[in-house]
């Protein structure tokens, strides 16, 4: 049954609002704390590949006995898994309760969205297992293949459906910002993800269309499925746990319809230099500038909202995650504007520096967001509260410093390596072994990174299995002790 | 495959009026008339503006 809650107004009695937040919390209980766990899971599975392949960078004999071991399966197999399990399936969770939230219902289908899940699940392992085996397409972001690769995209349809369902139940009234954003990313990726498959996979495009159609499609992944997905959620948590309105709404609103405008323009950006028509990749580079505009128009209202309200990182595990993100969005998109130019792309392209911009947007943005987002979602669903704050600050740091070590010794060593490159004097393989210090760093963050994981899994798990509750007085699990109850003056909130 | 292509193309096409559609909709829904009352739609009597809410149970005396 779908319980539609009623507009919040001057006269309502705050207990109703509170049962009726909480119904629809409770209500998404099964299906998204399952798109939660499975999620998890698939990050610790993903973590152990992306190790795996890190160490086979620099140490290239480990594990390299077994074929389905090799880099050229793993590596994929890390991509696949981090992309299709952990931040597509924690994209959900978080865009189906944010959704409730937002339209004042509750969880709408939830037998069907907890067999979506399963079958999300499978699909995903049949995918890695069919990479592993030798199977995948070798095509960047979509190595599964094809009937596994239509199966996900039925099942993207399927919530995307479920998503419309729960909008059209909405009382009327203002539609928030962030399900803009969602809404962006359920209906544009299920579209995508069928035109990648159809123009690349089933003969649509061939020879070089079939790469500006790869890289249309993956660079979308990143710009119009999560970074919709992170930024609409940070839209909604940073006011909603420091209790302030975004600064400027219209600023927001202006940064959802011109990120709609010029993103999907980007994508040959990554064919900079390619067997492309020069004004094809030009187009890609312009749209990839453009970007600057909805891209500090985030920045400076998520910026200006958190002005006074620093000192609540120090306690709020969530907003620390979740302003982490932030930042990392902000960072990560000028730096991609700057490196769809062709002088600077001529220096970093095909080099480490590459990966290192990769994993600054996939993880220090938008896993970084999801993370604050599962730290905020999960105790209000299940109304039981985080275990141990020393874990969640493990998990901070592992994360926090793990991405940082990554981000800078990939992006110091690929940029030189990039230099080292353009200078036909140095034989290539001298510039190899300059690398494998900062190959050996990455795998250094890459560890820490793992531990962040392992912490925050184990977090999970006690959340959602543990049935006795933890023997503390009841409150929230913070990271310090906040400092006295300061209120915030609402006349100063404006 | 010709075939193929044009369905390819009038989907996109399609898809791209549907985010004009959109934005259309939403100017005449009157989603861009109030945006400080937009902002605020978060918020209500219970989690009103000016209360963080990273305090979960809510503290049971203030009700």
């Amino acid at each position: 049954m779908v319980l539609a809650v009623q507009d919040p107004s001057e006269g309502a009695d705050p207990r109703q609002e509170l049962r009726s937040r909480a119904e629809i919390d409770r209500s998404c209980q099964g299906p998204v704390t399952l798109f939660v766990a499975s999620a998890v899971a698939w990050l610790l599975f993903g973590s152990l590949l992306a190790m795996a392949a890190s160490i086979k960078l620099h140490s290239p004999g480990f594990l390299s006995h077994h074929a389905w071991l090799t880099f050229g399966r793993v590596r994929p197999a890390h991509l696949n898994t981090v992309i299709y399990g952990w931040a597509a399936m924690v994209g959900i969770a978080a865009m189906l309760w944010l959704q409730t939230r937002l339209s004042r219902v509750t969880l709408v289908f939830p037998r069907l969205l907890t067999a979506i899940a399963w079958l999300w699940n499978l699909a995903v392992a049949a995918g890695t297992v069919a990479i592993l085996a030798g199977h995948g397409t070798g095509v960047e972001w979509i190595e599964f293949p094809v009937p596994v690769a239509l199966a996900l995209a039925l099942l993207f349809g399927a919530v995307g459906l479920v998503s419309f369902y729960t909008f059209a139940r909405r009382p009327p009234g203002h539609i928030y910002v962030t399900q803009w954003y969602l809404f962006g990313a359920i209906l544009w990726f299920p579209y995508l993800y069928l035109m990648a498959q159809l123009m690349i996979h089933l003969g649509g495009a061939t020879g070089v269309v079939q790469g500006s159609a790869n890289w249309w499609f993956a660079h979308n992944v990143l710009g119009l499925f999560l970074t919709p997905i992170g930024v609409g959620a940070v839209y909604y948590l940073i006011p909603k746990v420091i209790g302030r309105p975004i600064h400027s709404y219209y600023l927001s609103l202006l940064g959802f319809w011109s990120l709609a405008l010029f993103y999907n323009w980007a994508g040959t950006h990554h064919l900079v230099g390619g067997p492309l028509p020069a004004w094809l990749i030009s187009v890609g580079i312009v749209g990839s500038v453009m970007m600057f505009i909805p891209v500090t128009a985030v920045a400076i209202n998520h910026h200006l909202t958190m002005v006074g309200h620093f000192h609540m990182l120090r306690t709020s595990p969530t907003l620390r995650f979740v302003v982490f993100g932030g930042m990392s969005y902000t960072l990560v998109s000028f730096q991609g504007s700057l490196q769809a130019l062709r002088g600077v792309n001529e220096i970093s392209h095909f080099t480490h520096y590459t990966v290192a911009h990769a994993h600054l947007g996939v993880y220090a943005f938008y896993s970084m967001v999801m993370f604050g987002a599962v730290y905020y979602m999960l105790p209000r669903m299940t109304g039981r509260e985080w275990s141990s704050a020393r874990l969640i600050r493990i998990h901070f740091w592992g994360s926090a410093l793990g991405i940082a070590l990554y981000w800078g010794g990939l992006t110091w060593g690929g940029w030189l390596q990039g230099r080292m490159m353009n200078d036909a004097a140095i034989p290539f393989l001298d510039i190899v072994r300059f690398t494998i210090p900062f190959l050996w760093s990455r795998s250094f963050a890459g560890v820490l990174m793992t531990i962040g994981h392992v912490a925050f899994a184990v977090l999970v798990w006690r959340m959602l299995a543990g049935a006795r509750e933890p023997a503390r007085a009841p409150g929230p699990t913070l990271l310090g002790r906040p400092r006295g109850e300061r209120e915030i003056n609402p006349a100063e909130a404006q | 495959m010709t075939r193929l292509l044009v369905a390819i193309i009038l989907v996109a096409v399609l898809f791209g009026l549907t985010a004009v559609a959109g934005l259309v909709w939403a100017i005449r829904r009157g989603q861009f008339r109030n945006l400080t009352a937009g902002a605020r739609s978060i918020f209500d009597n219970e989690e009103p503006v000016g209360r963080p809410t990273d305090a979960f149970p809510p503290p049971r005396e203030e009700e």
